[in-house]
């Protein structure tokens, strides 16, 4: 674990002769594998030895269908055809996709791709792999696959280097290597180096909600699993007592967005939402989740007219999307994709967020102020930097303040901080508040329960291209049904709360309603 | 990425199915394919062009191709409908129709059709990657098979990629059909680079991942695919023989050739 920069990739990828092969760089000291010295070995003639898995799934498939997939690494290091039906056939059961040869990839789901990525290295029985971010791109219910795929891999007696943002994935490791700066600056046992909280903060990881709590009472060694801290609270008599929570009052000012009755069908007759209807209001901040083909992108891309309804229809202030220009829309609904390089072309970041501006036909000083209003807003002041050579979690930063500068009424997001360490996210996210706080209404998808109980003050989950839930935060990470058509576990201090009878959506929250520790009094 | 709301579109037509003609060897298709092709392209009287075309037709069903047609109707129907019109209105250089005109226009109607249900049939009975083995045992470099199997990999990958990178720049206020040549061409290099840049660091990690699964291991290489020819193979082969000898005797005959 450990921040973006610390060095943890290059590290894995020193491991399995990447570094210096397809990264030329000058590497002193000495792997060894097994044993054996890997210095001046190239990279396939470790095939077997040691696997890696990146968090691209899409590089990491090369062939039209499974089978030939998981047969492409048998072929290339001379393994006796007649021992190949036996090596795919276990391959696929141990990631468990027994039954899907003959697919094309292209038919799979994320989660699916990744596992096939891995069965495509497990076939040739490794005793070592090495899995780089293996369940960033995926959605909870992908991830869920294939950490079921590692902690069975793990049974049989693979050894697994996994690079992982998660706390909860890493809490169950042998052994927990922090890196910071470049160097190991923690090496142990994940229960006593994740408890250390202040710890965790320096290097830049998040540490578990129960450590926090525990840490913020003043309680001794807390435990990772939110069962044992229920315990350990309960025995240490600190029972929180939640105010009262009033129903959330009525809306008055009239919808933003009216979503009407909205279906949409894709060219081929596969139906991605109906009969979806839901009202925007100004400076909402609004969680949209749900599985993925549960539609939440279809029905973002519908709030800014990307798509076009096939029954229904979305209103902005009651005009129809349908009616209005492209520019116009630009100015009222702003998009952000996921990944930021899907819109990053500019030499530097100034041109970059001048785009925008530039399309709607502003004079040049209107663009410059747009453009200093929007690096202001999200922290950027290196105008001439070359976009291409930032760091992930600054280009996305910005790829929003590129849309900012549009001064768009609402900002939609499409996993803003997926794929963003720890401290990228909180920037991130406390610069969406920031802008919620000035008046802008915000919509995010996001698969980040922490975000959304943290941040939103509405989540809407979709399930199936219909309307599932509509309300606050708090009711959702209340009702166990609602979680399970979401893929979402709550938070742990949401669980932890749970089992001391409240519905806590942060640590703060939680340590608050502690007897004994509200505000001082003068 | 949520590949399940963008759509990403297979490109591959296969099918999978256990009929004889997917049990055929490979190069046995490929050359099936080639006959079809060398046929259909050396003669031009419709009458001589539609028992290749029943021929066609007659294969799909069992080959389970037909939802395969249906999806490329339209592009049956495009190709059929601009040729016939086409080549009646301006055959022979002049505007007017003809009967000349009409007739070539409806051989070359069918004929491309022709070609493109053949190939149809050939990649609903032939998985990529089979293609590949066949153009290896007929004496190709790897690479050719291997980056033909790549490409129909990739292609729906790059173009789901380039689809979110339009709508992205969209997003920002990006009108792509508007102005002057000049202008129209200037408005693309904010959809070329993302998407160029994007593909290129795919191909840097693609190109670690092949090795870490083996590639250029150093070791000989070894094929999954084991395809025996068998009696089938010997029937399709005369047949496929006789049907082009046939054809060469009809165009150098003249006979399967229209009237000039």
């Amino acid at each position: 674990m450990g921040a973006s920069g610390a060095g943890k990739s290059t590290l894995a990828r020193c491991l399995t002769r990447l570094v210096p092969c397809f990264v030329p760089a000058e590497v002193t000291g000495d792997v060894r594998l097994l044993g054996e010295p890997i210095h001046g070995r190239r990279v396939g003639e470790l095939a077997g030895t040691i696997g890696m898995v990146f968090q691209d799934f899409e590089a990491q498939l090369f062939s039209t269908d499974v089978t030939q997939e998981v047969v492409f690494g048998l072929e290339h290091t001379a393994v006796p055809p007649a021992e190949m039906p036996e090596r795919v056939a276990r391959a696929l059961a141990t990631v468990g996709l027994a039954g899907f040869e003959g697919r094309d990839p292209t038919t799979l789901s994320g989660g699916e791709k990744q596992r096939l990525a891995i069965a495509g290295l497990l076939a040739l029985r490794p005793p070592v792999m090495v899995l780089d971010e293996p369940t960033t791109d995926l959605d909870p219910v992908g991830r869920a696959e294939v950490l079921r795929t590692l902690a069975g891999l793990r049974g049989d007696g693979l050894t697994l280097v996994v690079i992982e943002h998660d706390t909860a994935a890493a809490a169950g490791a042998d052994l927990l290597l922090v890196l910071s700066e470049g160097r190991v600056v923690g090496r142990g046992a994940p229960r006593e180096l994740l408890a250390d909280v202040e710890a965790c903060a320096a290097a830049g990881i998040r540490a578990p909600d129960t450590c926090c709590v525990l840490a913020a009472l003043g309680l001794p060694a807390p435990p990772l699993d939110v069962e044992t801290a229920a315990e350990r609270l309960r025995a240490a008599g600190a029972t929180p007592k939640p105010p009262r929570f009033l129903p959330p009052p009525r809306p008055l000012r009239p919808p933003l967005i009216d979503v009407c009755g909205l279906g949409h069908r894709y060219p081929g007759g596969h139906a991605a939402l109906a009969e979806v209807s839901l009202a925007i209001r100004p400076g909402e901040f609004l969680a949209l989740v749900g599985r993925n083909g549960s539609g939440k992108t279809t029905l973002a891309k519908h709030l800014n007219g990307l798509l076009v309804p096939s029954e229904g229809a979305v209103r902005l202030e009651g005009h129809d999307v349908r009616g209005l220009a492209l520019e116009e829309l630009a100015q009222r609904v702003g998009y952000v994709f996921q990944d930021p390089d899907h819109q990053l072309f500019a030499a530097t970041v100034e041109e970059e967020v001048a785009f925008g501006p530039r399309n709607l036909g502003l004079d040049p000083a209107e663009v410059e102020v747009r453009v200093a209003e929007a690096l202001a807003a999200v922290g950027l002041d290196e105008r001439d930097a070359d976009p291409f050579l930032l760091d992930k979690g600054v280009r996305q930063r910005l790829a929003v303040a590129a849309v900012l500068a549009l001064r768009p009424d609402v900002l939609v997001l499409d996993e803003p901080t997926t794929g963003l360490d720890f401290v990228e996210q909180q920037k991130m996210m406390a610069l969406l508040r920031a802008r919620h706080a000035a008046g802008q209404t915000i919509v995010i998808i996001t698969h980040t329960p922490w975000v959304i109980a943290e941040y939103a003050e509405r989540v809407v989950l979709l399930a199936g291209g219909r309307l599932r839930y509509d309300g606050p935060p708090r009711q959702f990470f209340a009702d166990d049904e609602l979680l399970a058509a979401a893929a979402f576990r709550a938070p742990d201090v949401t669980r932890l709360g749970r089992l001391l009878g409240c519905t806590p959506l942060s640590v703060a929250e939680l340590v608050s309603w502690m007897p004994g520790r509200q505000a001082p009094c003068p | 990425m949520d590949a399940g709301e963008t759509g990403a579109v297979p490109l591959t037509l296969y099918v999978p199915a256990a009929s004889r003609l997917h049990r055929l060897h490979p190069v046995t298709k490929v050359a099936g394919l080639a006959a079809f092709i060398v046929a259909a392209f050396v003669v031009d009287r419709p009458l001589a062009l539609a028992p290749l075309a029943a021929a066609i037709a007659a294969l799909l069903v069992p080959a389970g191709g037909f939802p395969n047609v249906r999806r490329l109707r339209v592009m049956f129907v495009l190709v059929f409908v601009s040729s016939l019109v086409v080549w009646t209105l301006f055959y022979g250089g002049r505007f007017g129709a003809t009967r000349a005109g009409f007739l070539y226009g409806l051989s070359t109607a069918i004929r491309l059709d022709t070609f493109l249900a053949a190939g149809i049939l050939f990649l609903t009975t032939t998985r990529v990657e089979e293609v590949a083995y066949a153009l290896g045992r007929l004496g190709l470099p790897y690479i050719v098979g291997f980056t033909l199997t790549l490409a129909f990999r990739l292609v729906p990958v790059f173009f789901d990629a380039a689809l979110a990178v339009v709508q992205a720049q969209r997003c920002r206020g990006l009108e792509l059909g508007r102005g002057g040549i000049v202008a129209r061409l200037r408005r693309f290099v904010p959809i070329l680079v993302p998407v160029l840049i994007g593909a290129l660091r795919r191909a840097d990690r693609m190109a670690m991942a092949l090795e870490l699964r083996g590639f250029n291991s150093g070791r000989p290489r070894t094929t999954y695919l084991r395809a025996r020819a068998g009696p089938a193979d010997a029937l399709a082969g005369a047949v496929l023989a006789v049907t082009t000898v046939a054809y060469v005797a009809l165009w150098t005959s003249g006979v399967g050739l229209l009237a000039r």
